[in-house]
């Protein structure tokens, strides 16, 4: 049923912005924080609140919490296979999700979208023994499904199914993984769609805005510069045979982390799982070889023409890596300036204080080799140059001064206090696993989160802030009409026009 | 479209473990929800879910945009955003000092106002009345504690931290580790009792900002916006739930806080909490923060009856978009007994691939590349829409005669044993599957209970589970008809060509 919610009042989740699929986006909401759930575990507040309420509320007392995240298993199959397994019979159910390591950055450039068009059709084209219609009709009246999808740097497929039908989900979404047939009649539909979404792009401000973006930030001739979708003229080189080939390449088991939970016994699970395997043969993957992204600075400023009344800003520049060592201070940092929601500086000045704007906010998104750092914020044309000013005297304010005592101390009571919303399901607790597994970082990474989170200084943010903001070396994107902006945008610097197709 | 909030199954035959969050009656599955009113009219309701010490908190207000009226319209809205502006001792250094300082500036606001207005405005004045508000906003940012409600639940654990408005209620989410219960009825408690405007001007500048967001430059909202102003010409569903813009510029501080004492009382409020506590303690909590807050007279019904359609009605809005279409049938309320068959007609046209509007429209045909039909259920009557995205070189006047086609085909080719079983089958699995999450189970338990009763949940249930495919048909015939639809649709502003009438 559709509730008529109109206005909901934050932005949180500024995940979807960028389709580099193995990325942890730093948000405040989706990051939370180890083991052991205690208030003694927070710092206590550097001053006093400076309400009334906040000081009542400074002397409430609270029950230490009981948890003890239930111990996921780690399992590898005779085939290679890597398997996080968590039972859980709290209700009959089933949950399955894989990631291949495959993506859009090892298509060919001339073949745009290859990945993402292979990773599509494995799912909606069906199998060699199965067409289409049938898993459809099976599936659907099982209520289950089975999707897969192929991003910039990586491929997921995932399970969900009643405990009553796991026999029947696992062996379609096994013949899907081995063996999709790629009808032409499926390649050609999934085509015709994209380039519908290709020419509607426009529509829409913000997705004129990601787009060109991305290319400002990347070489264009990067994979991390390109279109996963691929463009209009690239969609149509593909054909059956470079998908078949894309397939061949990635899919096999050894290359594959699987993360199951829910309502079954591990033993016969396992059992399950090599049966329906059986016969798919582990095999090395050569993996072409993705230049490395040379980090760099430079200044710069873009305009879009649209004739609408509001501006979508995009500001930024490289970011940084998943596995760098200094991910948890550049976390706890952008949580302060611009991630943190209300509690972030940009959006405190630019929407609280002057009504600038609905939104604001900063994300380092990660990737695995180095990211975009950006701030976006959409305000009336006659705010345009107020909201961007105000976002670089933030990024400048950040690298000369240290934050507050009290500023760091709200943000890792946050991050540590958050922490129990990681483990809410038993299929959120595994896909945790597989994704901390596929990105490479430390097998123990939940375990010792609060920790990482506890051990950042002032110092340490002011450094990383030193070095990973970059406000003379920004660039800045505006789509809107620059008839009547409140100053020219070459107040930022010389301003290239982007034509739109 | 979006992704159905809520969903609900019936009789369900091979659950095996009992589980603590619902009863097993007979041969259906019913949430245990466990109620109790308080003197001053306050409900609330709680469902125990222990298997992570979290709790999923809801405070629910009876009052959406369909009790407002012309000239403040989006007042709802603007609320939901002020009641996170602070209370007399939340958000404030010193609220004795900040008083008299508010008050000028709403004085000077009005004065500003009408100056502005007058046929020759005297611009010295003017510029005088701005910089003297300019001084005492000065003066109101040094009291100012920046976003503190916010900032105290992110710090002490809070997630999900959000409020909505819809058309029949207004809602406030807030999800907290299990040991904070407190800190949440002390602070929701006091904006119930205490809440300021503060930053009032301000936060409807952001408004404004949202609205160029979410509808002026959004093709879809725009649709959509335009297509219900159409549908209705009496009810006040016509308006959208952010408002009109001339209503929110204008809006006043004084108008919104007299909507805010007539709607936003105990009696008007229901409150949510689906998690790890103990109910008697929680009862126990809730009366000693909220017990002391006085009931009001019960707020007004809206009286105003959507008029039977006599016609088909249309609209055609230029923007700068490839083409949209949207089309809205006048269906009634919750609680009328033709809404099960309508809400499973919904499922039948557009859930899932093997779906009719998929099957044809999408896969068979490809004229669109999305096709959706609902039913929206409210708690006056409200509409069954269909959306669609055509496909380039099809126009929205195609996907429109095939979306016909589907309704006259329905009538001939009523729905499947084999159709019918699986939109069970899914609802069934959907049920179990949403109560893994407490925080989906807190949203539709309030959800119900603002537009009726919660327990509508459970019956709904073992209703759908009684469609047939009789009652499709039925339904189809009588709501789903030329004399009852809206058509609107988002067009390409066009040059005019010669000899064609303007």
């Amino acid at each position: 049923m559709n509730i008529n919610k109109c206005g909901v009042l934050l932005i949180v989740f500024v995940s979807y912005l960028f389709s580099v699929p193995n990325t942890s986006t730093l948000v405040a909401q989706s990051v939370t924080p180890g083991y052991g759930h205690e208030r003694s575990s927070a710092l206590p507040p550097a001053e006093t609140p400076e309400s009334e309420g906040g000081r009542i509320v400074s002397r409430l007392e609270f029950e230490p919490l009981d948890f003890v995240p239930p111990k996921v298993e780690r399992v590898v199959l005779e085939n290679g296979m890597i398997v996080y397994i968590l039972e859980d019979h709290s209700l009959p159910l089933f949950d399955l999700v894989a990631r291949i390591r495959t993506g859009a950055v090892y298509e060919p450039p001339e073949k745009e979208g290859l990945a993402n068009l292979a990773g599509h059709v494995m799912r909606s084209g069906g199998t060699v023994s199965m067409s289409a219609d049938t898993i459809n009709e099976e599936l659907e009246f099982i209520a289950a499904s089975v999707e897969t999808s192929i991003d910039r740097e990586s491929g997921t497929a995932a399970l969900s199914v009643l405990k009553k039908d796991i026999d029947k989900g696992l062996n379609i979404f096994a013949d899907i993984l081995m063996n999709p047939a790629f009808p032409e009649d499926k390649i050609r539909m999934r085509k015709d769609e994209v380039i519908e979404a290709i020419r509607r792009e426009n529509d829409h401000p913000s997705q004129i805005a990601r787009r060109e973006f991305r290319r400002i930030i990347y070489d264009a001739s990067h994979p991390y510069g390109r279109k996963v979708e691929g463009t209009l003229e690239t969609i149509e080189r593909i054909t059956r045979d470079d998908m078949v080939a894309f397939h061949k390449k990635y899919f096999y088991p050894n290359n594959i982390i699987l993360g199951i939970s829910g309502d079954f016994d591990k033993e016969e699970i396992i059992k399950k799982l090599t049966k329906v395997f059986a016969g798919w043969e582990r095999k090395e993957i050569q993996f072409p070889e993705v230049s490395k992204i040379v980090r760099q600075y430079e200044r710069s400023v873009y305009y879009v023409h649209r004739d609408i009344n509001q501006s979508n800003i995009m500001m930024g520049h490289l970011g940084i890596h998943r596995r760098n060592p200094d991910y948890f201070p550049v976390m706890m940092m952008n949580f302060i300036l611009g991630g943190g929601s209300f509690k972030s500086r940009i959006l405190s000045r630019i929407r609280s204080d002057e009504g600038l704007a609905y939104s604001a906010s900063s994300v380092f998104q990660t990737a695995q080799d180095i990211g975009i750092f950006f701030v976006s914020c959409q305000t009336k044309l006659e705010s345009t140059n107020r909201a961007i000013s105000i976002a670089l005297e933030e990024l400048d304010k950040m690298r000369r001064m240290p934050v507050d005592a009290e500023e760091l101390s709200q943000a890792k009571e946050t991050f540590m206090n958050q922490f129990i919303f990681r483990f809410i399901t038993s299929a959120s607790i595994v896909r945790q696993k597989v994704d901390i597994e596929y990105e490479g970082l430390p097998l123990n990474y939940l375990e010792t989160y609060l920790d990482s989170v506890k051990a950042i200084t002032r110092e340490d943010i002011q450094r990383v802030a030193r070095e990973y903001l970059q406000p003379d070396g920004i660039k800045i994107l505006v789509v809107g009409n620059k008839e009547k902006f409140d100053k020219p945008l070459d107040n930022f610097g010389k301003v290239t026009l982007i034509e739109l197709k | 479209m979006r992704k159905k909030v809520w969903t609900l199954a019936f009789s369900i035959i091979m659950v095996v473990a009992p589980f603590a969050i619902y009863e097993t009656h007979a041969d259906s599955l019913r949430l245990d929800v466990k109620e109790h009113v308080f003197e001053n009219g306050l409900k609330l309701l709680m469902l125990e879910k222990h298997d992570v010490p979290i709790a999923c908190l809801r405070i629910n207000y009876k009052a959406g945009s369909v009790d407002e009226r012309p000239g403040i319209t989006g007042v709802s809205h603007l609320f939901e955003h002020m009641m996170f502006k602070g209370t007399k001792i939340f958000g404030t250094r010193d609220y004795h000092a900040e008083k008299p300082l508010l008050d000028k500036e709403d004085e000077l606001v009005a004065l500003i106002a009408k100056e502005r207005n007058k046929d020759v405005p005297d611009n010295e004045r003017l510029e005088s009345l701005r910089k003297e508000l300019e001084e005492v906003r000065e003066k109101l940012r040094e009291l100012v504690v920046k976003d503190e409600i916010f900032a105290l639940y992110l710090r002490h654990g809070g997630a999900g931290l959000n409020a909505a408005t819809g058309i029949d209620g207004t809602y406030y989410f807030c999800d907290l580790p299990a040991n904070k219960l407190e800190l949440w009825a002390f602070i929701e408690s006091d904006r119930m009792k205490n809440l300021v405007l503060r930053e009032f001007y301000s936060e409807r500048d952001v408004v404004l900002e949202e609205r160029r967001l979410r509808t002026e430059n959004s093709p879809f909202g725009l649709l959509m916006k335009h297509l219900r102003a159409v549908a209705f010409i009496a009810h006040p569903y016509r308006w959208p739930t952010i408002g009109w813009r001339s209503d929110i510029e204008n809006i006043t501080k004084e108008e919104t806080d007299e909507y805010f004492r007539k709607y936003y009382a105990p009696n008007n409020t229901v409150i949510v909490m689906v998690g790890s506590f103990n109910p008697d303690d929680a009862i126990q909590l809730v009366e000693r923060y909220f017990g002391d807050i006085p009931a009001q007279s019960s707020p007004p019904k809206v009286k105003t009856v959507e008029p039977e359609q006599r016609g088909e009605r249309r609209v055609a809005i230029e923007f700068d978009s490839n083409p949209y279409l949207a089309i809205s049938y006048h269906v009634p309320a919750i609680g009328h007994p033709d809404i099960y068959a309508l809400h499973v007609l919904g499922s039948l046209l557009s859930d899932g691939r093997t779906s009719r509007l998929y099957r044809s429209l999408i896969e068979d045909r490809r004229i669109a590349v999305m096709a959706h039909a609902f039913c929206r259920i409210s708690k006056y009557p409200d509409s069954f829409v269909f959306v669609a995205t055509p496909r380039a070189p099809h126009t929205a006047e195609e996907v429109e005669l095939a979306f016909y086609e589907e309704i006259e085909k329905l009538k001939v080719n009523p729905p499947s044993d084999w159709e019918l079983q699986k939109i069970k089958n899914q609802l069934e699995a959907e049920f179990i599957r949403g109560l893994n999450s407490a925080s989906g189970l807190a949203n539709e338990i309030g959800h119900f209970e603002v537009l009726s009763d919660w327990r509508y949940i459970n019956t709904f249930m073992d209703k759908l589970a009684r469609v047939t495919a009789e009652d499709i048909v039925r339904v189809t015939e009588k709501y789903l008809t030329k004399r009852n639809r809206t058509v609107a649709t988002i067009v390409k502003k066009e040059e005019k060509k010669t000899g064609e009438i303007p």
